[in-house]
């Protein structure tokens, strides 16, 4: 009999942080050589990466790495992985569906990573939904012009963060878990490493490293109608603006057409891939006028635009939760349904008190994906040295003005990986940081002060008004004085901010406290947003102005970018990388 | 479909081990409509009322698995737990945080225990260098090779099931449902090359400790079924090793203690799971209740159609102890 | 009503006081018992643990015996109710059904699926009614505290039990009220007494069994019981182990169901086997008040 392979006595892979001395002198600082905020699919790619590149790695993040939202994608990954289809097809449905504003060469590159990405993924050990013939199953997405997304069932995010997360369990590192990133250090043009505290003892503390990834997802929950989970506050995109990177292309933002009403929950473009409906009040397939080709397997911002149409057009149904219209699963069949679609069944019966099996499930548009980010290139690389972004939090921009289904998981691993290497490739000749104990004190200081005062605002009803500001004013459809309004607004509540408190003095885990911290970074990023957003005369993707309701090439192919300055963010824009596509018009 | 309003009180956990001498329950009192989750409770409180309350929470979509707590003694995900049906059946909610692990503060616990035993299973691939993976290509799977996954792979890591768990209570050196259902995960999966390892690692009680109380599939959000797992762990175990600790030693001796007569023969159980050494260190508990029920020692009648009882044996178990 | 009677390993030989008071109620009730001396051991979860396929084959030759004879199938322990209905759900797979098939066919025993396997307290409070039982009290328990102890496999997994709550059920309570006891509502009432492990794990299995009945103590009981032999194994004769387990006497008298029910319809306590228990039921019955004279 062939010998068993041994299984080796070993911990996690990780290393506990190492515990500081209480005695007297000053207590060593922790170091590392890169450091990764953010432990979802970008984040963990990232430091696995830079494991393997053998540098020593540090992973912080204020979430253990399987809660990571990363988890919530529910319907899949693409790949141009079949004879049939061929990567080519996957590039220019990219570029289409970007409306012409993402980087040609860095779709390119990303659509030929598609392949071995999601290979290196099932050898990592996610289990994916399988074809009869043994290979991994695909279904078709809004966009596609072939059915290239593989996934497994409709809980792709969680079978690519399991599976990533258990190999990343084989690799040794420094995880820092459930402490907020409060400041990036940057001085002379380079990063010198980060401060944050741990939310379990409320300590804060300064961690020095020659390259910082930051991969802390996306930001949604500036708005009050989105899918993004509570967590999804933008940390590092904040604290990196504020540090001088420069953010691009932040006005567009995606909404997916179907959120569930009132809780905002996801319900996947699967269940349209599968062959669900939407009709409005009257019982009719209203896409059909919106987009004849593919109805409802039009691109994201085509469908949502379609859905907040037709109930503006006062023919959507009405409710205590606003305006909304049916999708439909019933003609499909209860198996068919409770087999392919069981966590939208879940969600449905769960969250909307609804059975998909018998009824129709009630949807409205909710934000869903930020196309913009901390501006990169293909490497990861920011403007500031040393600095470096993946995943939602980045904008590289593949994605332009509007994301395909499946494209963003696909997105976290290809360039969580290369901002890794480049990362690690960075640290491994860069001069070693330098850290200071003014820099700490600074970063805590501002901190200290929300809970030193007697009075203040309230970080929770702060971040509400905010919300609300965002739906109203910043949403779908935009205009001069709608956005304006929205600024003005915004600009309000971020001066009250100043003077935010936070009454829960303990330093166990002071939620009170990271909630001010989150606030704080969402206003900053908010205002971004609407600045980009007034500034871009056009129609482009997910941007809808109806005073501009043109794509303008001419003035407007290009990215924006937004850089801190003492008056807000100061606008300039740069151009898009073309390699074959000239711009079309953009039809489904 | 959020239904009618109603009157809905919480007794909330909370303490603080920094500052608090004790632990306490604060009550709070809203008006909301009957399908609300408790976990948007809970925020309401926190946003309107205190902002000290403690708790993790993410997704709000039963998906991250961050806010397992206990509502009226159930380890449940506070995200998808109405407060409608717990209203009806007690009057009110107490939201207690999860058991087996140490609280840090409220409803936030300690999750290291949990997370140590599931890092002891090697929770990965195993891979053998002389059976590489396809080049550039996926690893073949079935349908039928995933669906043999069972639920396992909707495991969100909550820990429910942990807390929920009596033999982890009892006795926390077991791994606990999540773990053993990962173990099965592993097991299973073709592209494993450890599964004898495996099953091998575990250490004596690891499996046997479970009691198959099912509490584990009860409070499990995601319909994994923990405890059925871990059976079929339990059988393959005992094709793989052989009957070789006291667990797997006892369901084999009862198995080929009905082989005989078709009833159990108590006194004879106790030899054949602990041996006679077993049976001595038992003597003092055998006379105590051999006093009181003296069948304890007897010999059951062979049922009628024990022959029928012996044949369905022959055809689906070989009766062996051996490894196979 | 007419049942198949299946009694169980132990409560043939060493929890015979459970068949005797099952008896003495089944007469009191009308209940008539058909018994099958074919009956094979229900596997007690073991055999499930051991060999899955074989112990569904093993129940579907029960349940074959009583879908002849055309009767439901009573059971009165936990247990046996958890694994017969086990044998219902897994039959519903082809594959194994298949392999059961296989099995049973040479032997000319066809299970076509129909038989229902009903606990006695099912019966009791289903097909009885709780009214009927009621009115047919002469002897209420009144001032007696009784901490209900289910037993795991009677409620779960709930879905495939198919009968009430696997984590909150009242049937049992509700039972004990309808015979003038007062039950009493603790956390241990669904719990496991741990006797699947008391070979593997003694000492965690007593730990276990101490705290319930700890809890049950706490809770103002003065009684438990319980519906399931098993669990009374680990409750009443390996009681001293349990209160080593937890350091202190525990002194809990522990009932099969049948007894309280039985008591409560006026059966004497050497009718019920009373004697052959091993923690004395005498404190339990002193607290049962006297009815007032009419």
């Amino acid at each position: 009999m062939a010998p068993v392979p041994r299984i080796a006595a070993r911990g996690t892979g990780r290393t506990t942080p190492i515990k500081r001395g209480s005695g007297s002198g000053a207590p060593e600082m922790r170091r590392h050589e890169v450091v990764v905020v953010g432990a979802g699919l970008a984040g963990q790619r990232a430091a696995l990466a830079a494991v393997e590149a053998g540098r020593d790695v540090a992973v912080v993040t204020k979430l253990h790495p399987l809660r990571s939202h990363s988890g919530a994608a529910q319907g899949g990954i693409n790949a141009a992985l079949g004879a049939e289809d061929s990567v080519d097809t996957h590039i220019y449905d990219t570029v289409k569906g970007s409306d012409y504003l993402g980087d040609q060469d860095a779709i390119e590159f990303f659509c030929r990573e598609a392949g071995p990405t999601v290979v290196e993924m099932e050898h990592f050990g996610t289990i994916f939904s399988r074809a009869p013939d043994g290979s991994l199953a695909r279904r078709a997405f809004g966009g596609a012009g072939f059915p290239r997304t593989i996934y497994a069932a409709d809980r792709t995010g969680l079978a690519l963060l399991q599976g990533l997360w258990e190999r990343l369990g084989t690799a040794a590192y420094t995880l820092y878990e459930e402490w907020d990133l409060t400041e990036l250090v940057v001085r002379d043009g380079r990063v010198h490493g980060i401060v944050a505290f741990d939310r379990k003892t409320g300590e804060f503390e300064e961690i020095a490293a020659k390259s910082v990834v930051l991969a802390t997802g996306p930001f949604g929950r500036i708005y009050g109608r989105t899918t993004n989970a509570h967590s999804c506050t933008g940390d590092g995109v904040a604290v990196a603006y504020d540090s001088g990177a420069l953010l691009k292309d932040m006005e567009f933002v995606q909404f997916h057409p179907t959120a569930l009403l009132e809780s905002g929950i996801l319900i996947t473009e699967g269940a349209r891939g599968e062959g669900g409906l939407l009709k409005n009040a009257s019982g009719e397939r209203f896409m059909s006028r919106y987009a004849p080709h593919v109805l409802e397997l039009a691109s994201r911002d085509v469908v949502s635009r379609a859905i907040v149409t037709e109930v503006a057009a006062g023919r959507g149904f009405d409710g205590p939760y606003g305006g909304y219209v049916h999708l439909e699963l019933m003609h499909l069949g209860k198996e068919k349904v409770e087999s392919r679609l069981q966590e939208i069944v879940d969600f449905s019966r769960i969250f909307a008190d609804i059975d998909p099996v018998t009824q129709p499930i009630p949807v409205y548009p909710g934000q869903h994906y930020m196309m913009g980010g901390i501006g990169t290139n293909i490497r990861g690389e920011t403007n500031v040295r040393g600095l470096f972004a993946a995943g939602e939090a980045a904008c590289v921009s593949i994605h332009g003005a509007n994301r395909l289904g499946g494209n963003s998981l696909l997105e976290t691993l290809v360039f969580g990986k290369q901002a890794g290497l480049a990362a690690a490739e960075y640290a491994a000749t860069a001069a070693a940081p330098e850290l200071h104990a003014s820099d700490l004190d600074a970063a805590v200081a501002p901190l200290r002060a929300w809970s030193a005062r007697a009075d203040g605002e309230d970080p929770s009803a702060l971040r509400t008004e905010m919300q609300q500001v965002m739906d109203r004013y910043v949403g779908i459809y935009r205009d001069e004085p709608t956005l304006l309004e929205g600024l003005r607004r915004l600009r309000a509540v971020k001066a009250r901010f100043a003077n935010v408190r936070v009454v829960d003095r303990s330093g166990v885990y002071n939620l009170n406290l990271s909630d001010a911290l989150e606030t704080g970074h969402m206003l900053t990023l908010a205002e971004t947003i609407v600045v980009g957003a007034y500034a871009r005369t056009e129609s482009r993707g997910a941007h809808a102005r109806t005073d501009y309701p043109k794509r303008d090439d001419a003035r407007w192919m290009r990215h924006t970018l937004a850089q801190k300055s003492p008056e807000g963010p100061s606008l300039s824009y740069s151009a898009v990388n073309y390699t074959r596509w000239d711009p079309k018009e953009r039809v489904y | 479909m959020a239904g009618e309003t109603v009157s809905a009180t919480f007794d909330v956990y909370r303490f603080d081990p920094a500052r608090d001498a004790q632990p306490r329950y604060d009550h709070y009192t809203l008006d909301l409509p009957r399908h609300t989750p408790v976990l948007s409770a809970l925020l309401k409180i926190r946003g309107e009322i205190d902002p000290s309350l403690t708790l993790r929470y993410s997704c709000r979509s039963a998906i991250c698995g961050s806010c397992a707590m206990q509502v009226n003694s159930k380890s449940r995900l506070a995200c998808e737990t109405q407060i409608g049906p717990e209203i009806e059946r007690h009057g009110r909610i107490v939201v207690e945080p999860m058991r087996n692990q140490p609280v840090l503060r409220d409803l936030v616990v300690d999750q290291a225990p949990f997370w140590r035993q599931y890092s002891k299973i090697a929770p990965h691939l195993i891979l053998d260098p002389r059976r590489p993976m396809p080049e550039g290509k996926e690893n073949p799977m079935t349908p039928e090779q995933v669906e043999g996954f069972g639920e396992t792979p909707r495991c969100i890591a909550c820990a429910a099931c942990y807390s929920a768990c009596p033999a982890v209570e009892a006795d926390p050196t077991f791994p606990g449902p999540m773990a053993l259902a990962k173990l099965f995960r592993f097991v299973v999966d073709p592209r494993d090359t450890a599964r004898e390892a495996r099953l091998l690692a575990i250490q004596p009680g690891g499996l046997w400790t479970c009691l198959r109380c099912h509490l584990c599939t009860e409070a499990c959000p995601k319909d994994v079924r923990p405890s059925e797992r871990i059976r079929d762990l339990k059988e393959m175990a005992i094709q793989l090793q052989g009957a070789n600790e006291p667990g797997s030693r006892h369901a084999f001796g009862f198995k080929e203690n009905i082989r005989e007569r078709g009833l159990l023969q108590e006194s004879k159980l106790v030899r054949q799971t602990s041996g006679i050494a077993g049976m001595v260190s038992q003597l003092g508990q055998g006379v105590r209740i051999y006093r009181k029920k003296p069948e304890i020692l007897g010999r059951p009648h062979r049922i009628e159609g024990q022959d029928e009882v012996e044949k369905i044996y022959a055809a689906l178990d070989d009766g062996s102890e051996a490894p196979k | 009503m007419r049942v198949a009677y299946y009694p169980g390993c132990v409560a043939q030989e060493s929890g015979k006081e459970l068949d005797m008071a099952t008896r003495w109620v089944c007469r009191a009730l009308g209940i008539e018992l058909v018994e099958f001396p074919t009956f094979s051991c229900c596997g007690s979860g073991f055999v499930d643990e051991a060999n899955e396929v074989l112990n569904v084959a093993l129940n579907a030759r029960n349940l074959a015996i009583a879908e002849r004879a055309g009767l439901d199938l009573l059971t009165v322990c936990s247990t046996c109710q958890g694994m017969l209905s086990l044998a219902n759900v897994r039959l519903g797979d082809p594959k194994v059904k298949a392999r059961v098939d296989g099995a049973l066919k040479p032997l000319g025993i066809e299970y076509r699926g129909t038989t229902k396997v009903k606990h006695l307290l099912r019966v009791l409070v289903e097909d009885v009614g709780l009214a009927t039982i009621r009115a047919k009290v002469v002897r209420p328990l009144d001032g007696l505290h009784v901490g209900a102890f289910y037993g795991c496999h009677l409620l779960r997994p709930a879905d495939e039990m198919g009968s009430e709550s696997g984590e909150e059920p009242r049937s049992f309570e509700e039972l004990l009220a309808a015979v003038g006891a007062t039950p009493v509502d603790y956390r241990g009432r669904v719990m496991c007494c741990g006797f699947p492990i008391q070979f593997v794990k003694p000492e965690v299995a007593s730990s276990i069994a101490g705290r319930q009945i700890d809890d049950a103590r706490s809770h103002g009981a003065d009684a438990m019981a319980t519906p399931c032999p098993l669990c009374h194994i680990s409750l009443d004769a390996y009681q001293n182990r349990a209160a080593a387990a937890v350091g202190h006497p525990l002194s809990m008298p522990v009932f099969h169901l049948p007894q309280v029910v039985g008591l409560a319809l006026g059966a004497s306590p050497e009718e019920l086997g009373l004697a052959r228990h091993l923690v004395p039921t005498g404190p339990a019955l002193a607290k049962i008040r006297p009815p007032a004279r009419a």
